[in-house]
């Protein structure tokens, strides 16, 4: 009966949550840190869908929608920010990409 | 039978998570993903959401990861131009203890929620009253998400070109 229960979906949702997270603090490879962000939009969709089967409520997967849209608008500008990136300092090191805080080295 | 689904697709989900999150090559770690996000379409199927079932693979799965793997493999990042990780082994394993008590804290919470236990109605998730529900009740929302969806393709445009200046 473990496919019944909120808790097990959850407890699912929270360890991918996890990791998405763990790739966002430990990783430096620009593309590894986007595919956390996208993991734990993931996860996050699957614990809108799970309250929203046990609240009997659609709410939940119209918010899981609104998130893949969010999704798909994040992955067009996020790609096109790495391809500028990558084409001015051929690296793909988040290290590098200082230049929003800090003044450019030349 | 739901429990040995539930119990399969969520270890192929965890798997394919550590995956992405260990592997050296970004193009490993892209298809890690996609067997993450195949498994949590199972899972969605398992929640009685079938509309959100094909949303997932059609979209996920087959626009925006291919979009992402496309857009690595035009790179053509060599191996020289990856960052260099000597301790990532080591960095990942402290990142995760970190992460316990978060995890810990939620999951207590979540441990005490009153659940309904009913089954749900025979149409729930199908995509008739998923487009009822959307176009009464999150009209203003859906508006608004077509024109953040305008906004970023601006964006990306803008962003993409060659720079004359």
């Amino acid at each position: 009966m473990i496919a019944h229960t909120l808790f097990a979906y959850i407890f699912v949702a929270m360890i991918l949550f996890s990791i998405g997270l763990l790739g966002v603090i430990s990783r430096k490879n620009i593309f590894v840190i986007y595919m956390s962000i996208e993991l734990m939009l993931n996860a996050i969709n699957l614990m809108f869908v799970a309250l929203s089967h046990y609240h009997h409520d659609m709410g939940g997967q119209v918010m899981a929608m609104m998130v893949i849209a969010i999704a798909a608008a994040e992955a067009g500008v996020f790609l096109s920010l790495i391809v500028v990136l990558y084409r001015r300092k051929k690296s793909l090191d988040s290290d590098l990409f200082r230049t929003l805080s800090q003044k450019e080295v030349a | 039978m739901m429990d040995i689904l539930f119990l399969l697709l969520s270890s192929f989900a965890i798997l394919g998570a550590v995956g992405m999150v260990s592997f050296h090559q970004p193009v490993h770690s892209a298809l890690s993903l996609i067997l993450t996000i195949m498994a949590l379409a199972g899972l969605f199927a398992l929640l009685s959401a079938s509309f959100l079932f094909m949303v997932q693979i059609i979209i996920y799965a087959g626009a925006i990861l291919t979009l992402f793997i496309f857009i690595i493999m035009f790179l053509n990042v060599k191996e020289a131009n990856l960052p260099k990780e000597p301790n990532k082994a080591m960095t990942l394993f402290l990142g995760s203890l970190a992460l316990l008590p978060l995890n810990f804290l939620i999951l207590r919470a979540f441990y005490k929620m009153p659940l309904h236990v009913n089954p749900v109605a025979s149409d729930f998730g199908k995509i008739k009253p998923l487009g009822m529900e959307l176009f009464t009740h999150w009209l203003l929302p859906f508006e608004l998400i077509s024109i953040l969806l305008l906004v970023a393709l601006i964006g990306a445009v803008v962003l993409g070109r060659k720079d004359e200046a």
